[in-house]
């Protein structure tokens, strides 16, 4: 469980980290589109290259977001699995009995997985560089136009940071529990089906009795400072747009166009 | 055999930025058969160190000896799961490990991890109950169902009725009512006299150890301070307050008294002996 990666803020000094929340998700959200242009294999080295090098400005090991592919490599093989019988015709590569493999089936599952690889390396960025609550504090800032519409951008906010804030909170306490339950003799690595089953048993029904109290408490405490959804408030934190900001978002513009050029004349 | 640490440090999120050493080259030899207090701030590794005994944490260098068992660091032990039958560890707000469908299923679901046969743990499951005293009639009652001092003293249950050999508790009183927490207490000293299993207990309450234990072990940012026979340290007023430890109030009151020009001896130890000495002083007037 601590090799949790995909999400966790490390708290490092980095030109990255120092960037405005809203133009990360906002750069963020380009990169994604460009990731899902169908610009072939040169576009997607040039975007692996510009974010080989995002992942070196913000001072993170390359590793440490490498590790955050390892629950990948199980889709991997499924899509690939998948793909060897969707594809019936194209050059064939190999045919093993009256299973037939076409060169299609393989490029096309390597490019869904280098998308989804690409996807994972940007959002790791995001995540990984910015604080739970700037991030929050972002989202709130980018649905403010919405507001107009009838999106609770508050509320959206509010909700986002207060699941973050207890992601941490829930795995410590799914780790003590479990701590609790293997001094009792509980082994979640290895056992009979039925065994298994009331290890898990073991695990959920305190973790959910633990969970709805907590958030029984948290209501009462919000309420008791008198929390009201729809008031005016200020903020302590005022996020500016800076220069550095303006290039990100114009870099990941910049590489969108030219994604899509590729894709038009490629 | 006593229980030893060598050398043993350990390491939280190893290898990352954030990474801490909560506990610092610990060298410790605790003996069987005593009631050994832990003592020191919150943060100090008393947990951490704890969450040892039973191969919960297995040490990031060094080694630990305990119930038969050699760990070392970078090396798999085999069989650790029944090292967690002769060392039962009951976790600071241990309420919250219970899940059956009733309170007599709960206690005995140890002894049944452990391979006891169902009727064997109903029995041992008991037995147990018994000793926490949770009485007969709320057997087939729902564990979450019950006032928070009930829980605790179900899930204490689930650790004894392992029948383990040694008995470690993190701050078991912590949240109870004074009643319940000197029962609990009680409970204990009991266990230790009686069926001389050791006790360790990690507890932020002085007078607790001043009553009950035998040994204390006073840790600070992740180093052993200091591992002695109770009465000793208690005894040792220079020693308490350079160490600024919060006094028993019999052992700040004795303080008083003699400061006033009684001479109140060392062997008096509670509330008691004290007015019997006091008492004696008077006569002697």
């Amino acid at each position: 469980m601590n090799n949790l990666v995909f999400g966790k803020y490390m708290p490092l000094d980095s030109p990255i980290h120092k960037l405005d929340p809203r133009a990360k998700i906002l750069a963020m959200l380009v990169m994604l589109v460009a990731v899902f242009m169908p610009s072939g294999w040169y576009g997607y080295l040039i975007i692996g290259v510009v974010m080989i090098l995002v992942i070196r400005l913000s001072k993170l090991k390359l590793s440490f977001v490498i590790k955050a592919f390892k629950p990948m490599i199980f889709m991997m093989c499924f899509l690939f699995i998948i793909n060897i019988f969707g594809y019936t015709e194209g050059t064939l590569l190999l045919s093993v009995g009256p299973l037939k493999i076409y060169w299609e089936a393989i490029t096309h599952t390597l490019y869904i997985v280098i998308r989804l690889l690409l996807m994972i390396m940007i959002t790791t960025v995001l995540t990984v560089t910015t604080k739970p609550l700037d991030l929050t504090l972002g989202i709130e800032y980018l649905l403010k136009p919405f507001k107009k519409i009838g999106v609770p951008s508050h509320e959206i906010a509010m909700m986002i940071s207060i699941a973050l804030r207890f992601i941490p909170t829930i795995i410590e306490e799914t780790m003590r529990i479990m701590n609790s339950q293997k001094s009792r003799g509980v082994d979640f690595e290895e056992g009979k089906l039925k065994e298994k089953i009331m290890a898990i048993v073991s695990l959920i029904v305190p973790l959910f009795s633990v969970a709805f109290q907590r958030a029984d408490d948290l209501a009462n405490a919000m309420e008791a400072r008198g929390y009201n959804p729809s008031g005016t408030r200020t903020r302590y934190k005022q996020l500016k747009y800076e220069m550095r900001d303006v290039i990100l978002i114009a870099g990941a513009i910049i590489i969108l166009v030219m994604m899509i050029m590729l894709a038009i004349f490629l | 055999m006593p229980i030893e640490f060598r050398e043993l440090s350990y390491v939280y999120s190893k290898d990352m930025p954030y990474a801490y050493k909560a506990l610092k080259e610990i060298n410790l030899e605790i003996e069987e058969g005593k009631i050994n207090a832990i003592i020191g701030e919150t943060g100090s590794g008393k947990s951490t160190l704890v969450q040892h005994l039973n191969a919960l944490l297995l040490p990031s260098e060094g080694e630990l000896e305990i119930a038969g068992y050699t760990i070392r660091a970078n090396e798999k032990t085999k069989g650790l799961k029944y090292l967690r039958k002769k060392v039962g560890l009951v976790f600071q707000f241990s309420e919250y490990q219970l899940f059956e469908e009733t309170i007599l299923k709960d206690v005995s679901f140890g002894p049944k991890n452990f391979g006891v046969s169902e009727e064997e743990a109903i029995i041992k499951a008991k037995e147990a109950l018994k000793l926490v005293g949770i009485d007969e009639s709320m057997y087939e009652k729902s564990p979450l169902d019950l006032s928070g001092g009930q829980k605790r003293r179900v899930a204490i249950a689930g650790i004894l009725a392992m029948e383990p050999e040694i008995i470690v508790l993190d701050e078991p009183t912590a949240g109870l009512d004074p009643k319940g927490s000197k029962e609990m207490i009680g409970l204990f000293s009991k266990l230790n006299k009686e069926m001389h299993k050791t006790i360790i207990l990690v507890t932020h309450d002085n007078e607790v150890v001043y009553n009950y234990a035998d040994n204390v072990i006073l840790l600070s940012h992740g180093e052993i301070v200091l591992n002695k026979d109770a009465r000793e340290f208690f005894d040792d007023k220079e020693l308490l307050d350079r160490l600024h430890i919060l006094k028993p109030q019999i052992v700040e009151l004795k303080e008083l008294l003699n400061a006033k020009g009684y001479k109140i001896g060392n062997e008096v130890r509670d509330i008691k002996a004290l007015a019997k000495a006091i008492k004696e002083i008077k006569k002697h007037e």
